[in-house]
């Protein structure tokens, strides 16, 4: 049996739309299983059947986590090590100096590279391999050198290096952005007058800017959920909602997965709220310009 | 005043010769074409007297001032580029501006200029467009605003109609036409389409492989070419050369090529041996009689003028042209008679060089 033309299009936009909402699925899963838990009571944690949507609704685990309510006097010991808000201040601290060092440097770094070829190819190459490098194999060294200078459990140490881990990301993703910007769009600016820094900001700015967010967004989702570097560099004074998050493990009923769950959810929400703001610039720069004329 | 020279102006990219030692000096207030084919060094010229490509050796100097070192906003000049160049975030008006704004000039006078420049390009109805939102020939009228709001001295223009349509592009070449007639500023201009060169240029620079094959007047460039190269290059449809052999040396020359025996004029200084001989269609007399016996291969109306193609056994098809709409008196296997009319006989040696006439 053949197939029309409008037939087979329509055949390909059913199977096409069929895999996306599996995908869909599949990837949405885990955000719905963590909002859900978050607002389930003790015993539906566990259950099994597993319970959706729980029909008692609480939120207790919102109320102990982030209002710091003690509901069991067995938990004194462990509430004291809990701070999520004193974590949240870190992380968003943190995030915020060490994505914006990254993509302040590696924008300037990379329309060097764009432009005036400062990094050859290679070079590109292995900035970008050495963020390949499994973070596991250098944290020993780091973490010495870091007890050494004095660094470990600090806010400064942490930005550092999340700085230097996410700057050939930076570099990388601006470069895309800025390759696109004609080069003769700025030597039009330049040769009707504008200098240097006028071109920069006047022309080539305002063009990338969208990719430019896009980049922060991506570089402050990976410094915002870093954790084993976070882990072994600080864990007591200077703790991140990563780390944090490890803590709400009752030492007798083992995970508090409710606890846990409403927590996520605090450190979910920032990350969507910053999408949302920039929403406008996310679409145009995630496509990498593929979009624009 | 405004007089560019270029001295023993060189650019090379690692291995590659891109422009050799040219010397060249453009008037002030002319309009000067560039045109070859491409990589022949035209546009790299062109972006070194702009700033944007430093030479290899030589100076370049404007009104006797040596530029070399200065940055292309300190030249005086106006750039127009192939892909306009638009800056896609600002109006066609916050564009045209952009010159001015960078060179202080005050708010309202700078609104009076962009209004009076495009009332002189015809694009006062974009203004508040974006330049998304204008077509090919507009953008190109926005870049061409753009660049005469600035009053530079320099017009350079890199192949800035190649991205048009035909059409479009016949109506911007007047239009650049009329724009150099009102300013009396100095064009340089670039192309690799020689109707373009021959219809705009005071004087075009044939160049090819980095140095200049020929300048002059389109006239000159036309009916006086110093070399195989430009013979080809110019005219449409271009010269019929005839690879072949000259026999009978200095007393009656005679050429051999193809199907055809040509007597030559005696005003050639030539020797017998191998040459390529160039005749332009329309100097190719087609009739009932003629010394040169051919059949008609096919037949090409144009409207205006009629082509007639024949084969002579050489590389390419032989052509000749005839006015009118001939249908009637030309038709395919047709014998006919052919005579070049003996001014417009063309001789080449076999390195490409025009071989010339005894004086």
């Amino acid at each position: 049996m053949a197939l029309t033309r409008s037939q087979k299009r329509t055949a390909f936009a059913t199977v096409r739309h069929a895999i996306l909402i599996v995908w869909l699925l599949i990837v949405a899963f885990p955000i719905f299983w963590m909002v859900s838990t978050s607002f389930k009571p003790d015993r539906e944690w566990f259950a099994w059947p597993p319970v959706y949507i729980s029909d008692d609704s609480t939120l207790d685990n919102y109320k102990i986590v982030w209002a710091g309510q003690s509901e069991y006097t067995e938990h004194v010991q462990t509430q004291s090590l809990q701070r999520p808000w004193e974590a949240l201040g870190n992380s968003a601290l943190i995030a915020a100096l060490a994505t914006t060092l990254a993509v302040g440097f590696g924008s300037v770094l990379a329309y060097g590279v764009s432009r005036h070829n400062i990094l050859s190819e290679g070079r590109m190459f292995q900035l970008l391999m050495l963020r390949m490098v499994p973070p596991i194999v250098v944290v020993a060294p780091i973490s010495i050198w870091y007890a050494f200078w004095g660094l470990l459990d600090s806010v400064f140490g942490l930005v550092v290096l999340y700085f230097l881990t996410t700057l050939p990301y930076a570099v990388w993703m601006s470069k895309s952005f800025i390759d696109e910007v004609p080069r003769e769009v700025e030597q039009a600016a330049e040769v009707l007058g504008a200098s240097r820094w006028q071109t920069i900001w006047e022309v080539v700015l305002p063009l990338v800017r969208s990719g430019l967010v896009a980049t922060f967004l991506f570089i402050l989702i990976l410094t915002w959920s870093e954790y084993l570097l976070a882990l072994l560099l600080s864990k007591t004074e200077v703790v991140t909602l990563p780390v944090e998050l490890s803590k709400y493990q009752g030492s007798t009923e083992g995970r508090v997965y409710g606890r846990q769950a409403a927590l996520a959810v605090g450190i979910t929400l920032p990350l969507i709220l910053v999408g949302l703001i920039i929403r406008k610039h996310l679409a145009r720069g995630f496509s990498f310009g593929m979009v624009r004329r | 005043m405004s007089r560019i020279e270029l001295t023993r102006l060189r650019k090379e990219f690692g291995p590659l010769v891109a422009v050799r030692d040219l010397d060249l000096t453009i008037e002030d207030g002319e309009f000067i074409v560039l045109v070859g084919p491409s990589g022949c060094g035209k546009t790299t010229t062109l972006r070194m007297i702009a700033g944007f490509e430093d030479p290899t050796a030589g100076e370049i100097r404007i009104d006797g001032r040596l530029v070399n070192e200065l940055e292309p906003r300190d030249r005086d000049l106006g750039m127009v580029f192939q892909s306009h160049a638009l800056f896609p975030h600002k109006t066609v008006a916050q564009n045209i501006e952009f010159g001015l704004r960078m060179k202080k000039v005050a708010a309202g006078e700078r609104q009076r200029r962009v209004r009076e420049v495009a009332d002189l390009v015809r694009i006062s109805h974009l203004l508040g467009k974006m330049p998304a939102q204008c077509s090919g020939g507009e953008s190109q009228r926005v870049a061409l605003a753009r660049t005469l709001v600035t009053e530079p001295s320099n017009f350079l223009l890199d192949e800035p109609l190649s991205s048009l349509d035909a059409k479009l592009r016949r109506e911007l070449r007047a239009e650049c036409d009329r724009l150099h007639e009102e300013l009396k500023k100095t064009f340089v201009y670039v192309t690799h389409d020689q109707e373009e060169a021959m219809t705009l240029a005071d004087r075009i620079v044939v160049m090819r492989d980095g140095i200049i094959e020929q300048m002059g007047s389109p006239m000159d460039i036309y009916g006086d070419p110093a070399s195989y190269f430009v013979a080809d290059f110019f005219g449409s449809p271009s010269m019929n050369l005839i690879g072949g052999e000259v026999t009978g040396g200095d007393g009656r020359p005679q050429f051999r090529g193809g199907r055809f025996v040509v007597d030559l004029p005696a005003r050639f200084a030539v020797r017998s041996g191998p040459v390529t001989l160039g005749i332009r269609p329309e100097h190719v007399r087609v009739g009932a009689e003629g010394p040169i016996r051919d059949t008609v291969k096919l037949v090409e109306p144009l409207g205006k003028d009629t082509l007639l193609y024949f084969d002579v056994e050489s590389a390419r098809p032989f052509v000749a042209i005839v006015e009118g709409l001939q249908l009637a008196n030309f038709r395919v296997g047709q014998p006919v008679g052919l005579t070049f009319t003996e001014d417009n006989i063309f001789l080449f040696a076999a390195d490409g060089r025009r071989i010339a006439d005894r004086a």
